[in-house]
Order: structure tokens, then sequence, then C-alpha cells
């Protein structure tokens, strides 16, 4: 039941357009979808000059040519024309760089860091402080946002295709990534930078409200839980994953204070079900080859479904 | 008159280019482009991310159209030993003569400098869109 599930995501992301680059959602997606259908249209014209050229050589009255007609015609089709055409692509591309300084502030400022295979968010507030969360992302339309990118193990890519250009995360560097979603919807993110067997079920939604809607989802989100479970501390789930206001310890693997809420199960790997997530616990890695996350198989299965209950709930 | 029949002469007996001049517009193509990316890095390693660009960008250009001189000079020079045509048809390169040898290596040599010195700007034209070191 678990493999349906994945497929029916994938078709689904397959007919709404939630991970495509044609789509455009943001700022810089639109640039680029513009420079994208700009390079297809002088491809297709080039395309159809080199043709309409071969097949006149080919089948065209043959006439006798002079060594100057021979001569400017290299140096125009030759070099004049490819080297202005990449030029103007050059220059094209070069326009859309990020021009903006540190000087002018994002509207939202989120630290991004990598992990096999998995997001780590956390939202920085006026005060300074950051409230965590993990593998989904919310964003206020029209406000600029500001990723501050860094990867603890080895280099991913944070790439939102509806939104903007990708930027890699490199252990021991800090990127700055600047989007800015123009269009509120549902889009998805992904690990653009092969990061290990389970590099493609390392991605993220990511949500774009209105003001309202992105203010009382960060409100919701700051929160800390409101019930605890004993059994998830006695199993050991505790150690390495934090439930703030009930389990504050664990910082191995992701935050899972209002995991309820959320979409997915392990990185967009799963549509979140009490169904999948008995399967998650029970053998992460038949799901997610190398998923740190051990498999919790041995717990008794009432054991299971308690903590999946548990975790369900956590809105 | 006189002057031409010395020149003629003087490109069958075979002053004209040597492999030296063949690679001289590569070299100042590939100095160029250390010199942009190597003085880019430093300069925003020590100025910082905000830094401008405005003093760098007049240095490079400056960089750029001494290049291009260089190269422009040896096109010069490998035009008059090269001769006429750019797709040959008015030689033949069968023997093993001086005068061949000369002016194949010539138009090499010409190509090359007509590459290098689009590479040269190439290189040059983002400098134009960069504001600042970030």
């Amino acid at each position: 039941m678990v493999l349906p599930a994945v497929g029916a995501s994938l078709l689904l992301a397959g007919c709404t357009f939630e991970q495509s680059a044609l789509h455009p959602a943001g700022r810089d997606a639109q640039e680029l979808s513009g420079l994208t259908w700009f390079m297809f249209a002088g491809a297709v014209v080039v395309w159809a000059i080199v043709m309409g050229v071969t097949v006149y050589a080919v089948l065209g009255r043959k006439r006798r040519r002079t060594e100057r007609f021979a001569d400017l015609f290299i140096l125009g089709g030759g070099v004049a024309f490819p080297t202005v055409g990449l030029a103007i692509l050059l220059v094209y591309g070069l326009s859309l760089l990020p021009n903006w300084t540190s000087a002018q502030a994002p509207g939202l400022r989120v630290h991004v860091q990598a992990e096999q295979y998995w997001w780590r968010f956390a939202y920085e507030l006026p005060d300074g402080s950051r409230v965590e969360t993990a593998n989904e992302l919310h964003l206020p339309n029209d406000v600029t946002a500001e990723f501050v990118l860094t990867s603890t193990d080895v280099i991913h890519s944070f790439w939102i295709p509806a939104l903007g250009g990708k930027m890699d995360l490199i252990p021991g560097r800090t990127n700055l990534l600047r989007l800015t979603p123009t269009k509120a919807g549902t889009y998805r993110g992904v690990c653009a930078e092969f990061c290990g067997p389970s590099h493609t079920f390392m991605a993220f939604p990511v949500v774009v409200h209105d003001a309202d809607g992105y203010a009382s989802w960060l409100a919701a989100e700051q929160a800390p839980a409101t019930s605890g479970s004993e059994l998830f501390a006695a199993s050991g789930c505790a150690a390495c994953h934090t439930i703030r206001g009930v389990a504050e310890t664990g910082k191995v693997g992701p935050d899972l204070t209002h995991f309820g809420r959320r979409s997915t199960i392990g990185a967009a790997t799963l549509v979140n079900t009490r169904e999948n997530l008995l399967a998650w616990l029970a053998d992460p890695q038949r799901i997610k080859p190398g998923a740190a996350m051990p498999g919790f198989a041995s717990l008794p299965e009432t054991d299971r479904a308690a903590i999946a209950d548990y975790l369900m709930g956590l809105k | 008159m006189t002057g031409q029949i010395e020149q003629e002469v003087k490109r069958e007996t075979g002053t004209g280019t040597d492999l030296w001049r063949v690679i001289v517009s590569p070299i100042v193509w590939a100095v160029h482009f250390l010199f942009c990316y190597v003085y880019g890095a430093v300069y925003c390693a020590k100025a910082g991310r905000d830094a401008s660009l405005a003093g760098p960008t007049v240095i490079i250009i400056g960089a750029t159209v001494v290049a291009l001189v260089l190269i422009g000079l040896s096109t010069l020079h490998l035009w008059k030993v090269r001769g006429r045509s750019l797709t040959d048809d008015d030689f033949e390169y069968e023997h093993n003569t001086p005068e061949e040898r000369h002016r194949f290596l010539s138009h090499v040599a010409l190509m090359l400098c007509v590459l290098s010195a689009v590479a040269v700007l190439y290189v040059a034209i983002p400098m134009l869109y960069l504001t600042s070191c970030r």
C-alpha cells in the first residue's frame, strides 16, 4: 500500500504542475521562464535556417558561387552569427543575475540546513529567535524570503522550480538565496544535487499563503505541542526527535512538534496518512534507503499504533 | 611595384610566421582570463560580499583593451603573410615549401586570433553586468 501512494503523488505532481519551472509562481521563475521560451524560439529559428540551407544545398539548383561568396558565407554564418547569437544569450542571462545587497533587508529569513535526506527549516522571528520545523516550507505571498543555506554532510541543492533558481548547500559554507513568490498555492521543492541513495526522496512541499494565512500558520507553528506521550519517550523516539513542550533533547532528526499538520512523511516521500506512518515506523529503510532512522518493527504493534495516533494528533 | 616584389620574395623564402606567433593570441586570451578571474577573486575576498565593483570594472575594461590591441597587432602581421582568401581556393597546401608552411601556419594563427578576440570579449562582458561582489 505504500508504493501506490508514492505513485499517486507522482501522478498528481504531473497534473498540478507543482514542480514546474514552466509554470512560474515567483518573480525569479517568471524571468527564467522568459529566458527559456526566448531560447526555445531562438533554437527553432536556428534549426529552421540550418535545415533550410541543408535542403537547399542537397536539392537546390547548382550554381557556381564566387570565392568571395564562400568567404562571406563562412564569415557570416560560421563566425558572426554564432558570436552575436551567443553574446545576446549571454547578455540576456547576465541581466537576470540577482542584484540585491545586504542593505536591502528581506521580508523574512529562513535558515535551511540540508541533511541526508531531509530539510531542517528554522524561521527567524523579528526578535532574532528561531522557530524550528522540518520538511515543509510555508511562505507569505509577495514577500521576499531570504534562505540561509548550509549542509551538515554532503553537498545538496535547494530548488523550488516554481519560485526560482537553485542554490547549493555546501558543508562549512553559508550561501544566500532570495525568492519572491507571486502566486499563492502549493508547490514542491527538491534536492537538486545528487546526495546519496535517497536523493530523490529528499523533497518538501512549499505552501505559499496570503499574509493572514501565513501569520496564522506561523503563530500555530510557534506554539508548543499540547499533549505528551509516555510511549514516545519510552520507545526512544525522543532521543532523536524534538517535540517542543514535551521532549526537547533530541536534535538529530526532524522536529515533530506539529507533525500532524504536515502533508508528507519522510521529506515528501509518503503522503501523511496513518497507514503510511505505520509502515514508516516499522521499516523506514524499505521506503527510504539510507535513511538514518532505525526501524521499530520490534515494538508491539499496539505501541506503534499508539505512537502513530499520537503523532497524527500533533496539529 | 618594387615593394610588392620584395614582399613576394620574402614570402616565398619564408620569414613569415613561426609557432610562437601561432600561440601568441591564445596566450593573451589565457593571461587575460586568469587576470580577470584571479584579480576579481582576490579583490572580493578582501573587500567582502557587499563591496562595489566599480573600480575593478574599469581595470578589467582596461585589461580587455590591452589584450585586444595585442591580438590586433598579431592579426595585422599575419594578415600580410597569409594571403587573400579565407577559404583558400587560391592555394593548395600540397608542397613542402617555406611559403606553404608559412601561409598555412599564418592561416591557423589568424583563425586563433579571431577566436581569442571573441573569447576575450566574452570574458569581459559579465563584468559589465556585475555591480557587487555578492
